[in-house]
C-alpha cells in the first residue's frame, strides 16, 4: 500500500484546507515542534478509517470553537495495482466516498469495504474504540504508546490468525478446538482434571463393584458355611444313627456293675475287718487293765505287812524321844536355879551403886544453891540502884532539838533587836530636873534616850503631846517578827517548864551524867545475871527441888546387907557377867528341851498315823468280796488272752483277702467303666442336641434362599463390571483422545507462527545478536532469551526498560507487517513520535531496521527531534513549512 | 402301552449375569412357563407320567418363593410326577427337598425320589429305578444296583438317572456322576430317562437325555426340547418323540466383515431377529464409518425387537474413508488425529485407538446432524 495524497479541512487544528499530495514510498519523516498539527495529521488517517461517517461521537474532531464546522479527509492511496480515493465528512455534511479503481462505494458499503480490505471493525455504536482497529490499530503506533503491544495485538489476532491461516492453506482446523473443547468436557465427566482418578459415573460403577463384590464374597462364606453344616449335619446323623443301634455304653455299663458288685463285697470284708481290728485293740487294752487289778490284790497285802513293820518302829521311836525329854528336863531345872542366885546378886550390887550416886549428887546441888543464892542477893542490889537511876533520867530528860530550838530562838531573838535598835528612831531626853514627861505610858525624866520603834505619844506635860512616829516601815515588821519569835520561845520554854535557856542546858548536862551511871549499873547486873534476875531465882529453886528429891530418894533406898562389898562398883560388873553366863546356859537347855519335846510329840503322831494306816490296809484285806474279785480277774484276763489270740488269726485271714481282691484297683475299674460309659451316654446325647440345633440353623438359613440371592448378585455384579469396564474403555479412549488433540494442536500452533517467527527474529538479530523470543498462543511475543554472563537470560516484555519495550514494540509491528504482507494485505505504518526513549546505540539500530522496513513498507514518521533522525536517510519534511505553503497556495 | 413325559434340568433359579438385570429376569422368568407348559403338554397328550431326571432347582439355596412357585407351575398336570435331584439339587441332608417338604410345598402326585429303592407304580404296572444323587459329586455309579434289583414279571422297568454316560458325552461335560453305558440292557431296563445333558441325545435304543426345556446357553445343542416316550410292553422296543417346548431361542452370530456388502448381511439378519430371540453378537473384520454407523442403528433397533441381544464390537477396525473425513469435517489437526488413531488400530494399543476413534467419529458425527439441523 502507498498513501499518496492526505488533504483536511476544518479538522481539530486545520480550519484550512491541508493538503500533503507528495508522499513517498518508504520512508517518509515529518518534523514540527509541538502543536505544529503531528498528531492532528494521525487524527485525521484514523477518522478516516474508523470512525462512521454518520457518527455523532466525533466532536472532537471540529476546530476548537467552530460548532458548524464540518471536519472532512480525503485520502488517495494505492493496493498493488488499483488506486483509492476515500473522501469522508463528518458532522454537518455526513458523507463518505471511496472510489476503489473503476468502483465507486458509498456510505456505510464503502466504510465496510475499507474494514474488510484492512482488517478492522466499526463500533456498533458511539466512537470507535481500540477494540475495534484490528491491525491498523497495532501498526498506526500513537504518541508514547509503541511499548504497549499485547492489548494492540489481542484487537488484531483474529485477523492475523485469518492471514496465517491463508497462508498455510488447509492444515488449521475449522472446529478443532470445539472438538477438543467437547473432548476435554467428556473425559472430564469421567477422570478428575489434575490425577485423572475415576470419578462421577465412573467412580461410582467402581464403587458398586467393589460394594457387590464384597456382597458376593460374604454370600460365598455363608454359602460354604451352609454347605459344612450340611455335610456335618449328614455325618452326625449317620454317627448317630449307628450310636443308637449299637450302644456302646451298654456294655461299659454292664462292666461297670460288675465290679461295683466285687467292690461290694470286699468292702464288708474290710468292714468285718476293721470291726476285728477294733475289737482286738479294745482287749489289747483290757488286758493291761486286768494285769493292774490283779497287782493291786498283791500290793494290799505288801502293804499291810510293810505298815506293821513302819508300826512298830515308829513305837521304838516314841520311847527313845520320850527319855530324851526327862534329861533335858533335869538340866533345866538345875540351870534355873544357878540363874536365880546370879540375879540376886547382881540386884544388891546395882542398889549400892546407886545410893553412891545420889548423895554425890545432892553435894554438888547444895554448892550449886549457895552459888545462886548469893549472886541473887547482889543482883537485886544493883537492880534497884539501877531503877533509881532510870527514875532520874527520864526527869532530867530535855528534848536534843527542843535544846536546839531554843538556842536557835535566842539568836534569833538578839539579831531581831539589834536590827530594831539601828532602825528605831532615837529619842534622847534631857530633861530639867523635875521635869517629867511621858512616853508612851512610861513616865521618865532625867536624860536618857529611848528607841523608839512605833508611834509614841510623848506627852509634855503643860504643853501637850508629841506623837513621834518612828520613819521606816521595817520597825514596825520588826518589831512584830520580834514579838512573835519571843512569843514561841516563851512558849517553848513553858512547855518544857523551864525559866530560860540556860536552866534547860543544865538540865540536859545531868541527864547525860545519869546516864553513864545507869549504863555502869546495867552492866554489873549482867554480870550478875546473865540471863535476868528471874532466871536467877528460877535455877535457884531448881536447885532446891533438885537436892529434895535425891535426899527423898536415899531415904527410900533398903539398908545395904552386911555382906556388901566395900567396892560395890567392881561387884556390879561381876555379878552382870555371871548372870549373863548363867543366863545362856540356860537358854540353851531349854532350847535343847524344846527340840526334844517336839521330837517327842512328832514321833508320837507318826506313830498315831501309821497306827492308823495299817488299820485302814487292814480293812481292805479284810473286805468280804476281795477274794472273789480276785478270782474274777484272773478269770478275765485268761478270757481276754485267749479271744486276742483268735482275733490275730482272724485278722491275718481277712487282711489277706483284701489285699487279694484290691478294692482301690476295682475302685477305679467302677469309675473307668462308669465314665465311659457316661461320655459315651453325653456324646450320644449332645449329638442329639446338636443335630437339632443344627437342623434349626439350617432351616432358618436355608429359607434365606442364599444360593438364589448369590446369583442375583453375581448377576448385578457382573453387569457392574462390565460397566464399568466399557466406562474405563471410554475414559481411556477419551484421555487419549485428548492427549493427541492437544499434541497435535500444539504441533499445529507451532507450524502457524512460524512465518512471524522468521520475520521477528531478523528483526531481533537487528537489535539483540543471539537473542530469541517465543510467540504465544495469541501470536504476541512472549518471554525474550538473551546470552548473558550466567548463561541465557530470560526476561518476560512486561520486565524489560521502557525504553526495551518501546523497541520490541516497533519491530514486532515490522515484524507483522512484513507477515500481512506476504499475505498481500496492506500496511501502511504510522510512528507518533516513537522511540524517544532509546539510547543512541539502539536508536541507531532502530533506524537501520526502519530504513530496512521501508523496504517493504510505507513508514510515516512523525517527530519533534528533527535532530535525532537526520540520519535516516530521508529528507524531512517540516509541517509549519507546509502549512505556509498550503496557506501560500 | 404306557405313555410318558421324560424332563431334565430345568434349572430353576438360574440368574443370566451376562445380561442386564430386567433381561436376566425375564429369561429366568421363562424358565417357570416352560415348566407350566410341560404341564399342558402333559395333559394335552394324556401321558401316564412325568419324569424328571434331575437339576430341577439350579440350587441349594433357592427361596421359599422359588420353591412354591416351582410346584404352583406344576399343577398342570394332576399325573404322577417322578423327580430325582441332581448334581444341582443333590438329596443332602438338608436339601432344597426337605425345605420344600418342611414347607408342604410338594403335591401329592410329585414324588420326589430321595432313596435308591424302586418305587412301583402298580395301577401303570411301572416300576421306577431311581439313582437320586445323595452327594454333590459322586465318583460310584448310582445306577449300579439297577441290574440287581428284581421287579415283578409284567412290569416296565424304568430308570431314572442324572449324570454322564461313560464314553459317548464329551469328557468335559460333569464327568462326576458316571453312569456306565450299556446300563439299559445291562439292567434290564425299558427305558432309561437322563438328566445333566442340556441337549436333547439319544444314548442307545432305550437311553436319552431330554435336554433342558428352555434354553439356557448360546451353545447350539439342540435343547429346549422334552420326550414323549411310547413303551408299549416290557421288553418292547421304546417310541420317543422329542417336542419343543422352549420359549426362547438362543442364537449366536459371529462374523467377520471385510467388504461393505457384508454389512448388509448382518443388518438382514438382525433384522429378522424378535420376541422370542436371544442373541449373542460378535463382530470382527473391518469397516468405515458410515458402515459403523449403520451397524449401530441397527443394533439399536433389533435391541428393541429381541428379548436379549449383546452386541460385542470389541475386535472390529474402524477404517474411515475420505469420504467419511469429509462427511464429518474432520479437517485441520483433527483430520491428523484421525489418521494416526487409524494407523493406531493395528499398533500394541489397537483397542485404546479403536475406541478412541470411535469417540471422536461419534462427537464429529453428531456436530455434523447439529449444523445440519
Amino acid at each position: 500500500m502507498k498513501l499518496t495524497r492526505l488533504r483536511i479541512e476544518q479538522f481539530k487544528q486545520f480550519r484550512q484546507p491541508f493538503e500533503i499530495a507528495d508522499f513517498t514510498t518508504g520512508l517518509n519523516l515529518f518534523t514540527g515542534p509541538n502543536e505544529a498539527g503531528k498528531s492532528t495529521i494521525v487524527a485525521a488517517i484514523r477518522a478516516a478509517f474508523f470512525e462512521r461517517h454518520r457518527s455523532s461521537s466525533v466532536d472532537d474532531l471540529r476546530p476548537w470553537g467552530d460548532a458548524s464546522a464540518s471536519p472532512s479527509v480525503e485520502l488517495d492511496f494505492t493496493l498493488g495495482a488499483t488506486s483509492y480515493r476515500l473522501g469522508k465528512r463528518f458532522l454537518g455534511k455526513k458523507r463518505c466516498e471511496l472510489q476503489a479503481g473503476s468502483q465507486h462505494l458509498d456510505g456505510v458499503e464503502a466504510e465496510d469495504h475499507l474494514a474488510e480490505l484492512f482488517g478492522f471493525q466499526h463500533a456498533g455504536k458511539g466512537a470507535s474504540k481500540a477494540e475495534h482497529w484490528g491491525i491498523p490499530g497495532l501498526l498506526w503506533i500513537q504518541q508514547g504508546s509503541a511499548q504497549e503491544l499485547r492489548d494492540p495485538v489481542s484487537h488484531a489476532t483474529d485477523h492475523l490468525r485469518s492471514v496465517l491461516n491463508t497462508t498455510l492453506g488447509e492444515i488449521a482446523s475449522s472446529s478443532g478446538d470445539e472438538v477438543l473443547a467437547k473432548v476435554e468436557a467428556l473425559r472430564n465427566e469421567l477422570l478428575t482434571t489434575s490425577t485423572g482418578k475415576p470419578r462421577g459415573a465412573y467412580q461410582q460403577a467402581l464403587e458398586q463393584t467393589a460394594t457387590l463384590e464384597a456382597t458376593l464374597q460374604n454370600l460365598d462364606i455363608d454359602i460354604a458355611a451352609y454347605c459344612d453344616k450340611v455335610d456335618r449335619l449328614a455325618t452326625l446323623r449317620r454317627e448317630h444313627t449307628a450310636d443308637a443301634a449299637e450302644q456302646p455304653w451298654t456294655a461299659f455299663r454292664q462292666q461297670e456293675h460288675a465290679a461295683t458288685a466285687s467292690l461290694e463285697a470286699i468292702r464288708q470284708v474290710e468292714t468285718a475287718l476293721q470291726a476285728d481290728r477294733q475289737r482286738a485293740g479294745q482287749i489289747a487294752s483290757q488286758i493291761p487293765l486286768l494285769r493292774g487289778q490283779l497287782e493291786t490284790f498283791v500290793s494290799q497285802e505288801q502293804a499291810v505287812a510293810t505298815r506293821k513293820t513302819a508300826l512298830e518302829s515308829m513305837q521304838q521311836n516314841c520311847l527313845a524321844q520320850d527319855a530324851l525329854v526327862g534329861q533335858w528336863q533335869t538340866r533345866a531345872l538345875a540351870a534355873t536355879t544357878h540363874h536365880d542366885a546370879a540375879r540376886e546378886i547382881l540386884r544388891l550390887a546395882r542398889q549400892e551403886a546407886t545410893r553412891r550416886e545420889h548423895a554425890k549428887q545432892l553435894d554438888e546441888f547444895k554448892r550449886k544453891r549457895e552459888t545462886t543464892a548469893d549472886a541473887l542477893t547482889r543482883a537485886e542490889a544493883e537492880q534497884a540502884a539501877l531503877t533509881a537511876l532510870h527514875k532520874q533520867l527520864v526527869e532530867t530528860e530535855i528534848d536534843p532539838k527542843d535544846l536546839n530550838t531554843l538556842k536557835t530562838q535566842q539568836s534569833e531573838l538578839r539579831e531581831l533587836r539589834i536590827r530594831r535598835d539601828t532602825v528605831a528612831t532615837r529619842l534622847r531626853f534631857a530633861l530639867t530636873d523635875g521635869s517629867r514627861i511621858e512616853i508612851g505610858q512610861e513616865s521618865v525624866t532625867g536624860s536618857g534616850d529611848r528607841l523608839l520603834t512605833e508611834t509614841t505619844r510623848v506627852t509634855l506635860p503643860g504643853l501637850g503631846q508629841l506623837e513621834i512616829t518612828p520613819g521606816g516601815t521595817d520597825l514596825a515588821e520588826l518589831g512584830r517578827q520580834e514579838q512573835a519569835l519571843s512569843d514561841k520561845h516563851v512558849a517553848l520554854l513553858q512547855r518544857l517548864g523551864l525559866a530560860s535557856l540556860e536552866a534547860a542546858e543544865a538540865r540536859h548536862l545531868s541527864h547525860t551524867q545519869h546516864q553513864a551511871e545507869a549504863r555502869t549499873a546495867a552492866a554489873t547486873l549482867k554480870a550478875l545475871a546473865p540471863k535476868g534476875i528471874e532466871a536467877l531465882r528460877a535455877e535457884q529453886a531448881g536447885h532446891d527441888a533438885r537436892a529434895g528429891e535425891i535426899e527423898q530418894a536415899l531415904a527410900r533406898l533398903p539398908f545395904a546387907p552386911e555382906n556388901m562389898s566395900e567396892r560395890p562398883a567392881v561387884a556390879q560388873a561381876e555379878a552382870e557377867a555371871t548372870e549373863a553366863s548363867a543366863r545362856q546356859s540356860l537358854d540353851q537347855i531349854n532350847q535343847q528341851l524344846n527340840e526334844a519335846r517336839l521330837a517327842a510329840g512328832n514321833a508320837q503322831t507318826a506313830h498315831e498315823s501309821a497306827a492308823r494306816e495299817l488299820a485302814a490296809a487292814q480293812a481292805v484285806l479284810d473286805a468280804p468280796d476281795r477274794a472273789a474279785r480276785q478270782s474274777a480277774a484272773n478269770q478275765n484276763l485268761v478270757d481276754a488272752r485267749a479271744e486276742q489270740d483268735s482275733l490275730a488269726e482272724r485278722i491275718d485271714a481277712r487282711a489277706r483277702q483284701v489285699a487279694e481282691a484290691n478294692p482301690d484297683l476295682l475302685q477305679q475299674d467302677v469309675e473307668r467303666f462308669g465314665t465311659s460309659a457316661g461320655q459315651l451316654e453325653k456324646q450320644h446325647a449332645e449329638r442329639r442336641d446338636i443335630l437339632m440345633r443344627l437342623e434349626v440353623e439350617l432351616h432358618t438359613t436355608g429359607a434365606q434362599g442364599l444360593e438364589e440371592r448369590r446369583s442375583e448378585v453375581a448377576r448385578d455384579l457382573e453387569h457392574v463390571r462390565r460397566r464399568s469396564n466399557e466406562l474405563q474403555r471410554r475414559a481411556q479412549a477419551l484421555d487419549h483422545l485428548l492427549t493427541l488433540l492437544r499434541d497435535k494442536r500444539a504441533v499445529l500452533t507451532r507450524k502457524l507462527q512460524a512465518p512471524l517467527q522468521k520475520h521477528l527474529n531478523r528483526y531481533l538479530q537487528l537489535l539483540f545478536p543471539h537473542a530469541s523470543l517465543d510467540i504465544d498462543e495469541t501470536l504476541t511475543p512472549g518471554p525474550l532469551t538473551r546470552p548473558g554472563s550466567h548463561g541465557a537470560e530470560i526476561s518476560l516484555f512486561e520486565e524489560l526498560s521502557f525504553g526495551a519495550r518501546e523497541q520490541m514494540g516497533v519491530i514486532s509491528r515490522l515484524a507483522y507487517a512484513d507477515l500481512l504482507r506476504e499475505a498481500d494485505r496492506p500496511t501502511l505504518i504510522l510512528l507518533d513520535d516513537a522511540l524517544v526513549h532509546s539510547d543512541g546505540a539502539r536508536l541507531a539500530q532502530m533506524k537501520r531496521l526502519l530504513f530496512d522496513a521501508a523496504t517493504r513498507h510505507q513508514i510515516l514518521l512523525f517527530t519533534c527531534h528533527p535532530e535525532k533522525w537526520r540520519d535516516l536517510g530521508v529528507g524531512a519534511r517540516s509541517l509549519e513549512t507546509l502549512r505556509a505553503s498550503n496557506n501560500a497556495g | 402301552m404306557i405313555r410318558l413325559l421324560h424332563t431334565a434340568d430345568w434349572q430353576i433359579g438360574k440368574c443370566y449375569g451376562q445380561f442386564g438385570p430386567d433381561e436376566a429376569a425375564l429369561l429366568a422368568e421363562a424358565r417357570f412357563n416352560t415348566v407350566e407348559r410341560l404341564a399342558a403338554l402333559a395333559l394335552e397328550r394324556q401321558v401316564d407320567l412325568v419324569l424328571v431326571a434331575g437339576d430341577v432347582f439350579d440350587a441349594q439355596g433357592v427361596s421359599d418363593k422359588t420353591i412354591h412357585r416351582l410346584f404352583h407351575a406344576m399343577r398342570g398336570y394332576a399325573g404322577p410326577w417322578l423327580l430325582i435331584p441332581g448334581n444341582h439339587d443333590a438329596g443332602l441332608a438338608e436339601s432344597v427337598w426337605t425345605r420344600a417338604a418342611r414347607l408342604t410345598a410338594i403335591p401329592d402326585n410329585v414324588h420326589v425320589c430321595l432313596n435308591a429303592e424302586p418305587l412301583l407304580l402298580e395301577t401303570l404296572g411301572v416300576a421306577i429305578l431311581p439313582a437320586p444323587l445323595t452327594q454333590r459329586h459322586t465318583y460310584n455309579d448310582l445306577t449300579e444296583w439297577f441290574s440287581g434289583a428284581d421287579t415283578l414279571a409284567g412290569m416296565l422297568r424304568i430308570g431314572l438317572a442324572h449324570g454322564s454316560v461313560q464314553g459317548i458325552l464329551a469328557e468335559e461335560i460333569d464327568s462326576a456322576n458316571p453312569i456306565a453305558a450299556g446300563r439299559a440292557e445291562q439292567a434290564r431296563l425299558d427305558y432309561l430317562a437322563l438328566g445333566d445333558w442340556h441337549g436333547t441325545k439319544q444314548v442307545d435304543a432305550r437311553t436319552w437325555y431330554s435336554g433342558t426345556p428352555e434354553p439356557d446357553r448360546f451353545k447350539a445343542n439342540d435343547s429346549g426340547q422334552a420326550l414323549l416316550v411310547e413303551l408299549a410292553g416290557p421288553g418292547e422296543s421304546a417310541v420317543v418323540t422329542p417336542i419343543t417346548t422352549g420359549q426362547y431361542l438362543w442364537q449366536s452370530l459371529t462374523m467377520m466383515l471385510q467388504v461393505a456388502s457384508d454389512i448388509d448381511q448382518v443388518l438382514s439378519q438382525l433384522a429378522d431377529f424378535g420376541q422370542t430371540d436371544v442373541v449373542k453378537l460378535v463382530l470382527s473384520g473391518q469397516t468405515d464409518l458410515a458402515g459403523y454407523r449403520r451397524l449401530q442403528a441397527s443394533i439399536s433397533q433389533a435391541q428393541g425387537r429381541a428379548r436379549c441381544l449383546q452386541a460385542d464390537l470389541s475386535a472390529l477396525r474402524l477404517e474411515p474413508t475420505d469420504e467419511d473425513i469429509d462427511a464429518i469435517q474432520a479437517d485441520g489437526y483433527l483430520g491428523e488425529v484421525i489418521a494416526e488413531l487409524r494407523a493406531g488400530q493395528d499398533g500394541a494399543e489397537a483397542e485404546l485407538a479403536r475406541d478412541a476413534l470411535t469417540l471422536l467419529a461419534g462427537i464429529l458425527d453428531a456436530r455434523r446432524a447439529e449444523a445440519a439441523s
